[in-house]
Formats: C-alpha cells, sequence, structure tokens
C-alpha cells in the first residue's frame, strides 16, 4: 500500500495546482469566485454519467479508450463553461464578498441537486468509472499535460490583450471601463475559463477516484482551492500552481503524526497569510530570483 | 390545522437559532467587513461546553475519554457560562486570525482564510480531545420544566419555547445596548470608520474584541441551545448551520441586525414548509433565497445600498 500512495500523491498534487489556477483566473481579474468546486463537481459528474451509462465510450472494455476520456474532458469543461456562462452575467455584477458569498450558494445549490437528483446516485454517488489508465503514471502524465498547458494559457494572457484588460479591470475598474475596456466582458471571460478548468479537472478526477458523489464539491473545497491561491501568491499564475501543489501535499505528508495532522494544516492556512500577505511567490520576488540566475544576455521569451 | 401550527412552530424556532448565529456574524461583518468562518466552530464549541457542563461525560475516543464534571450544573448557569467560554475563545481568535492581519493592513479577504484555518484547528481540536462521535446531551437537563408544553392546541417541546424567548431576549438587550448604551454607539462609530474613531478618542482595538467577545457569546448560546434541541452530531456540526446562517446573513442585509432576525426566521419558516418528499433539497433552501436576493437586492432586506465613491 505505501508505494500507492506514493503515486498517486502526485496526481492529487497536480489536480490541486489546476484548481488553484482555476480560482486564479478570476482573480487576476478582480473577481473573488468561490465557484471552483461547483464546476469541477459538473466536470466529475459528467465524466462519470457518460463512462457509466454511455456503452458507445467503451466503459466495458478492460481499459477505457483515450479518445473517448477526451470526447468527455471536452463535453464536461463545455457543459462547466457553458453554465458559467449562462449564470456569469447576473452573478458578476456583484462585487467583492458578495460576489464570494454568492459563489459559496451556488456551490452549495450545486451539492444539494447532486445529492438529490435522480440520476446522480443520490448520497452513495456514482460507482465504478472505467479506468483509461492502468496506473497513476498514466494520470500523472494526463494531469500533468492539462496543468501545462493551463499554464501555458496563464502566461499567454499575460501578453495578451486579454490578460492586459485583466490587470487594468483588477487594479481600477472605473478607470478600466473609461478606458473602453468593456469589464463586464473581461470579467465573464475568466469567468468561463476558470470554470472550464475545473470541469476538465473534475473529469479526470472522477476517473482517477473511479467514484464520484456530492462530496465532491463542497463549501470546504470552495475555502481550501481559495488557500491554494491566497499560500502560493494571487498576482502570477506560479503561486496557485505552488499553493496548490504544497497544500494537497502537507495533509497527506502529515499523516504520521496522525491526528494532529489537520491541526498543524488549519495552523499553516492560518499562519501562512499572516507571514506572507501576498503569498509566497510575487511578482517582485521572481524578479529578484531571475536576477540571481547567472546572465546569459537578456532570458528570451519563448515563442509558441 | 394542528399539523400547520405545529409545522409553523418548528419553522419559527429553527429560524430563531439561525436568527442569534447570524447575528455573530452580522457584528463581526459591520465592524470589520469581513466574515468570520470561524463562526460555525465557535458555535461548536458552545455545544460541547453546554454538553459538559450539564455534567455530560466523554465518549471513549478522545484523549479526555471518560471525565466528566462530579455534579452538573442547571441548565440556565451551563449556557451562559459555555456563551462566556465561547466569547474568551472568540476573542483569542481576533488576536490570532484578524489582528495580526489588521495592524498590517493587509487584504481583508485575507482573513477569510484565516479564520477558516483557526476554525480547522479548533474543530480538530475538539475531535481530537472529544472523539467524533455524536453526544446527546442529558435528558432532564431543563431540570423543573416539562419536556412539552400544550400551546394552542398544538404540543411543542419546550426547549423549542425556551429557544425563542432566549432569541427574542438578546435581540432586545442586543438592540438596546446597541442603540442607547455608550459602548454600542462607540461600536457603531468604529464600524463606520475605524480611524475617525480612533481620532474621537475611541480604542477600535478595544471595541473590535468586545465585538467578537459578543459575537463568540451569542454562538456559543446557540449553539447550546440547538445541541439541547437536537443533539450534538460531532465536531463539524456546526458547519451546516455556519452556512445557513451564512445565507440568513445576505438575506437581511450584511451588517444588519433586524435583518438578520427578520431574514433568520423566513428561512426557518420556509425550510419548515417544504413538504416532507422533497425533503432533501431543504438545505438548498437558504441558499436558494441567498441567490435570488443577491441578484435582485444585494443589499438584502434590510440593508443599505453601498455607494461606491469615485
Amino acid at each position: 500500500m505505501e508505494t500507492g500512495l506514493d503515486m498517486t500523491l502526485p496526481v492529487q498534487m497536480v489536480l490541486g495546482a489546476l484548481l488553484g489556477l482555476s480560482v486564479y483566473l478570476p482573480l487576476a481579474s478582480g473577481q473573488l469566485s468561490l465557484a471552483t468546486p461547483g464546476f469541477y463537481a459538473i466536470g466529475g459528474y459528467c465524466a462519470a454519467l457518460l463512462s457509466t451509462g454511455w456503452p458507445a465510450l467503451g466503459g466495458e472494455l478492460p481499459t477505457f479508450p483515450l479518445p473517448s476520456l477526451l470526447l468527455e474532458l471536452v463535453l464536461g469543461g463545455g457543459l462547466a463553461g457553458l453554465i458559467a456562462l449562462l449564470i456569469g452575467r447576473p452573478v458578476l455584477r456583484l462585487q467583492g464578498i458578495y460576489l464570494a458569498i454568492a459563489t459559496i450558494a451556488l456551490v452549495e445549490i450545486l451539492r444539494v441537486l447532486n445529492l438529490n437528483l435522480p440520476f446522480t446516485g443520490g448520497a452513495l454517488g456514482i460507482f465504478a468509472i472505467p479506468q483509461p489508465f492502468n496506473d497513476p503514471a498514466g494520470y500523472l502524465a494526463a494531469a500533468s499535460l492539462l496543468l501545462a498547458l493551463a499554464c501555458w494559457l496563464c502566461q499567454r494572457l499575460e501578453t495578451m490583450r486579454l490578460g492586459r484588460a485583466q490587470a487594468a479591470v483588477r487594479d481600477d475598474e472605473l478607470a478600466a471601463r473609461s478606458m473602453g475596456i468593456d469589464t463586464a466582458r473581461v470579467k465573464l471571460t475568466s469567468f468561463v475559463l476558470s470554470a472550464v478548468i475545473a470541469g476538465v479537472t473534475g473529469v479526470l478526477s472522477a476517473h482517477f477516484l473511479n467514484t464520484w458523489n456530492a462530496k465532491q464539491g463542497s463549501f470546504d473545497a470552495s475555502i481550501t482551492t481559495l488557500a491554494f491561491v491566497v499560500f502560493g501568491g494571487s498576482r502570477t499564475w506560479l503561486g496557485p500552481v505552488l499553493g496548490g501543489l504544497v497544500l494537497t501535499a502537507l495533509p497527506e505528508l502529515l499523516r504520521p503524526i496522525g491526528d494532529l495532522r489537520l491541526v498543524v494544516y488549519g495552523l499553516v492556512i492560518l499562519v501562512g497569510p499572516v507571514l506572507f500577505p501576498q503569498g509566497l511567490i510575487t511578482p517582485e520576488r521572481l524578479k529578484q530570483w531571475r536576477q540571481l540566475l547567472p546572465q546569459r544576455g537578456r532570458p528570451r521569451r519563448a515563442e509558441p | 390545522m394542528d399539523n400547520l401550527l405545529q409545522i409553523l412552530f418548528n419553522g419559527l424556532s429553527v429560524g430563531a437559532v439561525y436568527a442569534l448565529f447570524a447575528l455573530g456574524y452580522t457584528l463581526v461583518f459591520s465592524v470589520l467587513g469581513v466574515i468570520n468562518f470561524a463562526h460555525g466552530a465557535v458555535f461548536t464549541l458552545g455545544a460541547y461546553f453546554t454538553y459538559l457542563l450539564l455534567g455530560g461525560a466523554v465518549g471513549s475516543n478522545g484523549l479526555l475519554a471518560g471525565a466528566q464534571l462530579p455534579e452538573g450544573l442547571p441548565f440556565w448557569v451551563a449556557l451562559v457560562l459555555a456563551g462566556l467560554g465561547c466569547a474568551l475563545v472568540s476573542v483569542g481568535l481576533e488576536a490570532v486570525a484578524f489582528g495580526p492581519l489588521r495592524r498590517r493592513q493587509a487584504e481583508p479577504l485575507l482573513s477569510l482564510i484565516t479564520s477558516l484555518g483557526a476554525g480547522v484547528v479548533l474543530v480538530n481540536l475538539i475531535q481530537i480531545l472529544m472523539g467524533a462521535e455524536g453526544y446527546a446531551l442529558p435528558a432532564g437537563s431543563l431540570g423543573q420544566l416539562p419536556v412539552t408544553l400544550e400551546l394552542g392546541g398544538a404540543r411543542v417541546r419546550t426547549i423549542q419555547v425556551v429557544l425563542m424567548l432566549v432569541s427574542a431576549l438578546v435581540v432586545v438587550v442586543l438592540t438596546l445596548w446597541l442603540e442607547r448604551s455608550r459602548g454600542g454607539k462607540a461600536l457603531q462609530a468604529v464600524a463606520e470608520d475605524a480611524t475617525t474613531a480612533r481620532l474621537l478618542g475611541i480604542d477600535s482595538d478595544a471595541m473590535i474584541q468586545l465585538c467578537f467577545a459578543v459575537s463568540g457569546f451569542l454562538a456559543g448560546l446557540s449553539g447550546g441551545l440547538v445541541g439541547l434541541s437536537l443533539s450534538i452530531t460531532g465536531p463539524y456540526f456546526g458547519i451546516g448551520y455556519g452556512l445557513e446562517a451564512l445565507g440568513v446573513l445576505v438575506l437581511g442585509g450584511l451588517g444588519s441586525v433586524p435583518g438578520a432576525v427578520l431574514a433568520g426566521l423566513i428561512v426557518g419558516l420556509a425550510e419548515a414548509l417544504v413538504p416532507g418528499e422533497w425533503s432533501g433539497y431543504k438545505d438548498a433552501v437558504a441558499f436558494a433565497f441567498l441567490f435570488g436576493m443577491l441578484l435582485l437586492r444585494p443589499q438584502g432586506l434590510l440593508g443599505r445600498a453601498v455607494v461606491t465613491k469615485v
């Protein structure tokens, strides 16, 4: 069992990093949305229902076909994005703490629906979700690929019109609007991108965990995923990735101390923001670290 | 019609708990502009304190296994002491989770995280000390009072009446204190503008501590009452109430005391009126209200609209 733990933890960490990016994207445009676990749950249910209920996908085969997984990723991410698009307009009129609370409400409403709808398997959820990979290494590769894609997107955003607009909205929404930026559209796009990332993460998680139930998207998850971002730093995409990796691993690494581990986990998220109000990674620190590297001309930006 | 009366009564007593709970949130929110996510944990603590003070024994799983007071205290004394204990804990929470951030003038959103961290610590300490099992508060805790009462043709549990009376009393006292007393006025001044209040000679930090103490007292009180009414289902049982109360808080308008009370009663009644075959959806009622309210009237039933100045 020891080896099993060693291999599954990295997968969970990478999935955590993906969820961190999903919380980061709305925050990059100044919007505190805690809806990520809701969209994550939607993605997961999408995968669970499709792979167990639609034989054409190949759920009966010994290994679940990769093209079917790809289709699920598209459908799960797409559905999450579509729902985000529909509710985004009214919800994103809210600001600050009001938006945070509305998104918590959204997550809770979805959780209660998932618990009670006739086709989601009630409190027990959906079992025996087919496995596209025979060992965690396959999942690690798939999750890492998704993470790499998401990181690439976030890095690209920084030089794109949308990313610049996000930064402008975050720094001063009114000023951004008066400069002709369609702030509502920028916020909505960030929200939808965030939902898509959460949705595809849910699809992969459902296969990885083998079962899916309403506990996967709860209030606790809203705050833990926010903690990823706050802990790692909310001003660069590297922060949430680091936060997601570290904070997902922490409870597992603390397992040897038994019951005390959650107390220590709580202390870490209690003390972290006090010691590092900006998070572990800030643009300023990144700059310092870059200057510490040996100078070999100006580092060139990689062409995509 | 007996049945309807019964349902209404159940709804109102649940609503009274929500209101009491939401008042604690609303006090902290009105002063600091943030939500204290450890509030649910303090509520849980209040229930456990009450249980222990009433002379309940600790189960076999916690570190404190088998511990028990030699003599249980009378219900009213236990409840008030539990409230005071929670007030102390709440002041401690302020010192570790809110104070350091405030003094560094950090982003207020960070205290969502730190207060949740503090809540996680509290809940898990309870679990380590008391075990994860549920506890039913000792029967006959109400002393001389009968278990049920006859009210207008409906049989109601005495504890529900106690719950409503205590809530009503607390609301009246709190409102009088806030509106009439020097301390209440000072608290309002700090809520309006902490810097100006300090210039006027009000010790803002002391007022904030006081506010956390009152909020913790209310959480402890409601925790004890709910524990007595429904039994404690484990260290996590406050979290669900914490979320419902969050819904109540927004419905009533963040920072509004009468709003919290009105909204608490509305949500309690609405939940009680959910028909039996739909009972699974009951937990979503508060959030559906909240969601609708945020979209239609973000300032809540009795809140003030926020005007953004440029």
